[in-house]
């Protein structure tokens, strides 16, 4: 579904991704696990087409991407949950929800059908549904993240280090979520990064490991992990 | 004090209508300017050449309507055109050919392009209408004067600008809060406001509204020149006066608040015009004064918030 080829980045001048190489095979459930600043923050952006590829590919789909601007990708159902949540604060949660399929233009009842199956997926939002979302809690925030990025990705949702900073009951109640993801989203592909490896490792099929920039294990291709 | 008001209480009831028709001018400026600097996170200096073009072009218009015998009413409607035609022109121009190249870039850059952009405007400006003063008062005289009672006084003043232009604000104050907020567009502009990446990620072209947003600030610019132009007689330098009053505006109210804006815009348009009557040195100095005062308090402007953590 998302394959990465050999991408390379630099940010400010000094090289992050030094020829990173990964697959998240369609519906497939990948971990990229790496320290702080190993880069997988940048991995996901370089994804998302947010950042310049000094070198590398990325395909979609099977189909090469890298030169499909970042604002096209979602079109490509592909669902984004950055570090730090990102939720705009001034709108409301459903506001928050329906951003991404009201600015692809979705008609309004295929909207109201994905909007229904996140509500069903995370009962928690469709209680939140009108409240501001500067007033939420560090969890209830990642939620609505999680949730905005099902709406689009219809293919893949990619989620960097949703874990950080949650409670540990929330961070049990978000694994449980993760976990159901298969069952009630069987097309989409997961792609989730973490800095401690065995939080995640229940939850997915592989492991990509990530440091100073490159890829050093691999689970996928049967290195040990 | 209470004979002092009624020495002098038709002169500040004068001096209080001038201020609302001046703060309505610089209110449609100054909201234009914040929303254009909120989205683009550009400072653009040359906004206030938009507002002297603005209203050099509706004289123009309305001056060749008058003379191709259009009836009065016309002249209201060169206004707008006037407006309109300078933003959907020279908007699109800048952003595409000029602003474009410096998103992103050091501000010192961004502001050395803008304020280029705005030396060239202005001599293109004396170019095209002269050094001579230019002016059209159809419109003023077209709808006359109303009795405003102020205390035991009745002070006459003229119906466009006591009427006309503090609706056209309160019009676009409500039109600009109701669209940012209730519809798609709007919403979509507030987003990349908010958090760039963040929209460009829910599939927001970012570039696309940096052109819309640019385009409808300057229309409001030239629409703030246009609807000055009949009360107003036209000359080189308006436009670097008016930037800076609505800078001081902006700065005092906050980024980013158009209510604020509004209720700056009276603050300063009313303490400017009061001290054109009852203190005339000062009348340079007023706007300022507000805007230190104001930021030494509160930094963040008067309505301003403290940059929250990000959601
Ligand atoms: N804007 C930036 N300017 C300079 N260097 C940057 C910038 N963003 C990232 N980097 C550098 O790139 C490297 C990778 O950063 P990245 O954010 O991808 O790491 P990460 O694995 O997501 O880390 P974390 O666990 O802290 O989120 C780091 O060394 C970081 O210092
Ligand atoms: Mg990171």
């Amino acid at each position: 579904m998302l394959e990465l080829r050999s991408v390379m980045v630099d940010i400010a001048g000094a090289p992050v991704l030094r020829g990173v190489s990964m697959t998240l095979p369609p519906g497939g459930r990948v971990a990229l696990i790496g320290r702080n600043g190993a880069g997988k923050t940048t991995t996901l952006r370089a994804l998302m087409g947010l950042l310049a590829l000094r070198g590398g590919r990325v395909l979609i789909g099977g189909e090469d991407a890298t030169s499909v601007p970042a604002h096209h990708r979602p079109r490509l159902g592909i669902g984004y949950a950055p570090e730090e949540r990102r939720l705009f604060g001034q709108f409301s949660v459903r506001q928050n929800l329906l951003l991404p399929v009201e600015v692809l233009g979705l008609p309004r009842t295929e909207i109201a059908r994905r909007l229904e199956a996140v509500f069903t997926f995370l009962p928690e939002l469709a209680t939140l549904a009108d409240r501001r979302a500067a007033g939420l809690s560090g969890g209830q925030g990642k939620m609505v993240a999680l949730g905005r990025a099902l709406m689009v990705g219809t293919r893949a949702v990619l989620l960097d280090e949703p874990f950080q900073g949650l409670a540990p009951a929330l961070a049990l109640r978000y694994a449980e979520a993760l976990r159901g993801l298969h069952a009630s989203f069987p097309d989409v592909a997961l792609l989730v990064t973490e800095s401690n490896p065995q939080l995640l490792t229940p939850l997915v099929d592989s492991t990509y490991v990530i440091e100073r920039g490159e890829i050093a294990h691999d689970t996928a291709l049967g290195a040990p992990a | 004090m209470g004979d002092w008001l009624e020495q002098n209480g038709a002169l500040l009831g004068l001096a209080l209508l001038d201020g609302i028709a001046s703060a309505a001018l610089i209110f449609m400026v100054a909201v234009g300017l914040n929303l254009v600097f909120g989205v683009l996170r550009v400072l653009n200096v040359a906004h206030g050449s938009l507002f002297a073009i603005g209203a050099y072009a509706a004289a123009s218009i309305g001056l060749f309507a008058a003379s191709a015998g259009l009836p009065g009413w016309a002249s209201l409607l060169a206004l707008l055109l006037a407006a309109m035609l300078v933003g959907l022109v020279l908007g699109p121009l800048i952003e595409q050919l000029l602003l474009r190249r410096v998103y992103g870039e050091e501000p010192v850059l961004q502001l050395l392009v803008t304020f280029a952009l705005f030396m060239i405007l202005e001599d293109a400006q004396k170019l095209v209408w002269g050094v001579q003063p230019v002016s059209f008062s159809v419109p003023v005289s077209l709808m006359g004067t109303v009795d405003v009672p102020f205390g035991t006084d009745v002070i006459p003043y003229n119906t466009y600008q006591v009427v006309l232009l503090p609706a056209v604000a309160v019009v676009t104050l409500v039109g600009l809060a109701l669209f940012l907020r209730r519809t798609l567009t709007g919403r979509v502009i507030l987003a990349v406001t908010t958090d760039r990446e963040a929209a460009t990620a829910m599939g927001i072209d970012a570039r696309r509204v940096y052109l819309l947003t640019f385009t409808f600030g300057a229309m409001l610019a030239a629409l703030g020149g246009a609807l000055s132009t009949p009360t107003a007689s036209l000359v080189p330098g308006i436009g670097a006066s008016t930037i800076v009053l609505s800078f001081a505006v902006v700065a005092t109210a906050g980024l980013g608040q158009i209510e604020g804006a509004a209720l700056t815009a009276l603050m300063i348009g009313i303490g400017r015009s009061v001290a054109v009557t009852f203190a005339p040195e000062l009348e340079v100095v007023v706007p300022y004064i507000i805007m230190v005062a104001v930021l030494l308090v509160r930094p963040q402007g008067l309505f301003g918030v403290v940059e929250t953590r990000r959601v």
